[in-house]
């Protein structure tokens, strides 16, 4: 074990793109880690997905072994964290792992809106903040600006803060010095009973889950009993070590103040949640570490097999992804028009689509994805309260007496000049206008309190496209509110296709249920016979459209010299045909729920 | 039977030349040609042609050519000397049946008496005259080279020259045509009573001028273009011309020997740039650049654009889609026969589309489309080869 005094853990705060991952591969590097040869291009970051994106998907931690310039050798302890508001939960606890933290700001794009939220969530946590200044080396660079951001907006000291360069490798050594100087040693009796904080968790089809955590009271050894304080599940620890940037390497023990791992044959990442406590079974602590909560998905959405007999495949697929993955949750679900598939349960839009890619990509499957909706609860006449998870189990209006709809508190922040663009697109969101700071001479926080279901589907896009992409967004679940909703069917042909349903606020039914319209009827291939797509609010019709019967499709020449070319078109036309799904006599192409996701792109 | 018409035993073939000179470029054509009469690149391709159709006679002892047909380009345009040339080398090379059908494109412009007096003393018994429209501005629009008046005279003339086969070609779904412009192109033309018509919808072609052009020509619409389809079927109908394939009518039975050859799975070889064959099994296509055929023709190289084995599960989804093309149309029993697959799946669809008219069946039980079909016919075949796909060999009896 090493000494407490020659711990340091801390993590990485960054907006997207302001050089998180960048700067976790410099440090890597400066300490000799990583072989030069092996490096991918951001070491943390290591699925494809990630790298794709640009985007931290999980949490992941290492050690770093740093002789510092007073002679020291220190293990630093990097954690790090998600960087989507989705994912700010897991980020939480990342940092509840940490003393300190890195704050990285863009020199010239200054403090953003998720920057700021997780510093935050690093302050509450009593962490010490540590700005570092970045991409210095832009031309676009005004770092003593920034600095007096930092310092106006979080009130964090910045006067000292390093100025470096990431990408080119530019003042890294005056980070690792920082850190060891800045951020205190962990504190924590060795001898106490266990309490090891649960941060992440992976599954390893030899060892079984791998449990990343911090041990915040007590000693873990192999052999030692072990128990999940909120799950319960007890389990014989098989190996306790330290996350080397080359993989794992045992050790004798892990005691309070390290960051490791533990392995105990455990089958499933549901019995490790992140945020849980690891306690000894034979002599446990009195309580659990603070701030556990379940994992709770937000967005719920239909995923099916596009060809129905790969039902089966979708099912392991699911299996397979969650075992890495316990916020993701599915159950069997049934559909009239798709058959069999699955309501998943998901963080957020962006890991819905995160999921939805890897299925996709990972599994070679083609899939339909229903519109995503939040969980609604509803009270019946009779007095019984539900929590409506897909639209199938919206109960008939008849039968309901409250139905209400999660809230959140959303705060932007972009330049001033696009107060007025921000405000309108809230207010179309039925945003409620909580208030406005001025963060500095240029820039403005807004707060709103909103609907989860108006945040979900492309608010963020939308912030973007209103602010030139200065805009940024961070939101949080404040509870649930009476509203008044509204299950919109569509009918194909007269007959309702239950997999287009959805739940939505009464006076956004018309406008978007006429746009549903025209988007079935552009995505949906003529047919021998003319097809009306309808809208309707129990059974009363409220947006009509008409598919004309097909008229014309033929290749009018067809000799010696076509039959190949016309061979192949045909063939094409066949297998876009396959990708279709009958519902009574239409066929739908799976893009066409894809472009219904997609409503307000145009 | 009398001794000197009995028939050897022989595989009939189609041979097709490919004749890719033409006197300007349409707007909207995509067939290999060259906007050219250049003498040197004239006679290299007439050697090429000749030498090809030299070698590949050897291999084809078993065969009996019943039609020949000289497509381009416009062979017209090549004269017809040469013409008579590669015909000639044909009929030394191949076993030409004293009756076969053979027939040669022309535009208006390049038809004169000593041409066709020429081509019809070698032989030449069908013409193929590109007419395309009876409007003069819609000719130049289209960048014919020619006026509805020369293509009256043409045609004048190929009677004259003793040709009493004759198809004219006529498109419709052009720019800024409507219903009542068609009809009386179609009236215009009826009255020169050819034997044979064939009527083509104007595809913009990737990679033609017309493409580059395509948001400006203010094409009809798809469903204008249905109408002027269905009332074209309907006039040719009541002058007595039969249907027999999507675009193609003719009167006394004269349907094109040659082009039937491409609908109903019969063999034909082609000679020239571009020009497709299938022969023994196999589908090619030659290389598509007049300068590197000669040079392979030459020096024995590649002449392949393209070549490919066709399978039997293949040939099972051509069936449908080149015979629904005709008014010969598939059968049960023919089907099970040669492809050893099972109708039933297809049968289902057949009675599918004629729930909506566009199928229907004859009196031998025979499966055609309607012309109301035809216009579809894309969407059923692609049903056809949707229900093939999933049918399992029948067992041999």
């Amino acid at each position: 074990m090493t000494e407490l005094q020659k711990i340091r853990n801390f993590s990485i705060i960054a907006h997207i793109d302001h050089g998180k991952s960048t700067l976790a591969d410099r440090l890597l590097e400066e300490c000799n880690a990583i072989d030069q040869r092996i490096r991918a291009e951001q070491m943390l970051d290591s699925m494809e997905l990630e790298r794709e994106r640009g985007i931290t998907i999980k949490a992941t931690a290492v050690q770093l072994s740093y002789t510092a310039d007073d002679g020291e050798t220190y293990a630093l302890n990097l954690i790090d964290t998600p960087g989507h508001v989705d994912f700010n939960y897991e980020v939480s606890r990342s940092l509840a792992a940490c003393e300190g933290a890195i704050l990285v700001v863009d020199a010239s794009q200054g403090v953003e809106a998720q920057t700021l939220a997780n510093t935050y969530l690093a302050i509450d946590a009593g962490l010490e903040v540590l700005p570092v200044i970045n991409k210095i080396d832009l031309p676009s660079a005004r770092p003593a600006e920034v600095k007096a951001e930092v310092e106006d907006i979080i009130g964090l000291p910045a006067e000292d803060a390093p100025e470096i360069s990431a990408k080119n490798g530019i003042n890294i050594h005056a980070v690792l010095e920082t850190i060891v100087r800045e951020v205190p040693p962990p504190a924590g009796d060795r001898e106490a009973p266990l309490q090891a904080l649960i941060f992440d968790s992976q599954y390893d089809s030899y060892r079984g889950v791998i449990v990343y955590t911090r041990i915040k009271a007590g000693t873990v050894r192999p052999g030692m009993d072990i128990k999940m304080m909120a799950t319960g599940a007890v389990y014989k620890v098989v190996e306790v070590g330290a996350m080397s940037p080359n993989g794992l390497i045992p050790r004798e023990a892990l005691g309070a103040g390290e960051v490791g791992y533990i392995t105990a044959s455990i089958k499933t990442v549901a019995d490790t949640q992140v945020g849980d406590t690891i306690t000894g079974a034979e002599n446990p602590a009195a309580q659990p570490l603070p701030g556990y909560r379940p994992v709770q998905p937000m967005v719920f959405s239909g995923i099916y097999p596009a060809d129905g007999a790969k039902y089966q495949d979708l099912r392991e697929a699911l299996e397979k992804l969650k075992l890495n993955d316990a916020s993701m949750s599915y159950e069997l679900e049934s559909s009239i028009a798709l058959g069999f598939g699955f309501r998943c349960g998901f963080l957020g839009l962006l890991h819905m689509e995160i999921i939805q890619e890897r299925l996709e990509r990972e599994y070679n499957l083609d899939l339909i994805t229903t519109a995503p909706n939040v969980v609604y609860r509803v009270t019946k006449t009779n007095g019984e309260t539900l929590m409506v998870y897909t639209p199938l189990d919206y109960p008939d209006p008849m039968e309901i007496q409250l139905a209400e709809e999660p809230f959140a508190k959303v705060s932007l922040i972009a330049p001033q000049e696009y107060v007025g663009n921000m405000m309108e697109l809230c207010q179309q969101r039925r945003g409620e206008f909580k208030d406005m700071v001025y963060l500095d001479a240029n820039r403005v926080e807004l707060h709103y309190e909103m609907p989860l279901n108006e945040i979900i589907y492309d608010f963020f896009d939308a912030l973007k496209s209103r602010t030139r992409g200065y805009g940024s967004l961070d939101y949080e679940l404040i509870g649930y509110r009476p509203s008044r909703l509204v299950k919109l069917d569509i009918l194909l042909n007269g007959e309702v296709v239950d997999a287009l349903s959805f739940i939505l606020f009464a006076d956004n039914a018309y406008p978007r249920a006429r746009k549903i319209c025209e988007k079935l009827k552009e995505n949906i291939p003529r047919a021998q016979f003319e097809i009306p797509i309808q809208a309707a609010i129990g059974g009363k019709i409220i947006a009509r459209e008409t598919i004309k019967a097909l008229r014309k499709d033929v290749l009018a020449k067809c000799y010696g010299g076509d039959i190949t070319r016309k061979k192949k078109l045909l063939e094409k036309q066949k297998e876009g045909k396959k990708r279709m799904r009958t519902f009574g006599t239409v066929s739908v192409p799976s893009e066409a729920f894809m472009a219904v996701l997609k409503l307000d792109e145009d | 039977m009398p001794i000197l018409t009995k028939r050897p035993n022989k595989t009939p073939l189609g041979i097709y030349v490919h004749v890719p000179f033409c006197r300007s470029k349409c707007q909207y054509c995509d067939f290999y040609s060259l906007a050219t009469k250049d003498d040197k690149l004239i006679d290299g391709y007439l050697d090429a042609v000749c030498d090809h159709i030299k070698e590949a006679g050897e291999l084809a002892p078993g065969y009996q050519v019943n039609s020949v047909y000289f497509g381009g380009g416009t062979p017209s345009f090549f004269g017809g000397d040469g013409l008579a040339e590669i015909l000639n080398t044909i009929r030394r090379n191949f076993d030409v049946s004293s009756d076969a059908e053979i027939t040669f494109e022309a535009n208006p412009d390049s038809v004169s008496d000593r041409l066709l007096h020429r081509l019809r003393a070698e032989g030449f018994n069908r013409v193929s005259l590109r007419i395309q429209s009876d409007d003069d501005e819609m000719l130049k629009k289209l960048g014919r080279p020619h006026t509805y008046a020369q293509a009256v005279t043409a045609y004048q003339r190929i009677r004259k020259a003793g040709f009493r086969n004759v198809s004219v070609d006529l498109m419709y779904g052009l720019p800024g045509q409507d219903l009542q412009d068609w009809l009386e192109t179609l009236d215009n033309v009826l009255r020169l009573l050819p034997e044979h018509i064939s009527c083509y919808a104007l595809k913009v072609e990737e990679g033609t001028p017309f493409y580059e052009l395509r948001q400006m020509l203010n094409l009809p619409s798809d469903d204008d273009q249905a109408e002027m389809y269905l009332s074209a079927v309907e006039a040719l109908k009541s002058r007595g011309y039969r249907q027999y394939e999507i675009s193609n009518f003719c009167r006394k039975g004269l349907v094109s020997k040659h082009n039937m050859k491409y609908w109903t799975g019969g063999e034909y070889l082609g000679f020239g740039p571009s020009a497709s064959s299938d022969f023994a099994g196999k589908r090619y296509t030659l290389k598509r650049d007049l300068q590197s055929y000669i040079a392979a023709i030459r020096d024995g190289g590649d002449i392949m654009e393209e070549i490919q084995e066709i399978p039997m599960r293949e040939r099972a989804g051509e069936y449908l889609m080149l015979r629904l093309r005709t008014n010969v149309g598939i059968s049960a029993q023919e089907y099970e026969k040669t492809f050893l697959l099972p109708f039933a799946p297809l049968e289902e669809v057949m009675e599918k589309h004629r729930r909506y008219y566009h199928a229907t069946q004859t009196d031998t039980g025979r499966w055609v489309l309607t012309p109301k079909g035809y216009l579809v016919s894309n969407d059923i075949i692609t049903d056809l080869l949707l229900a093939q796909d999933g049918s399992q060999p029948l067992r041999r009896i």
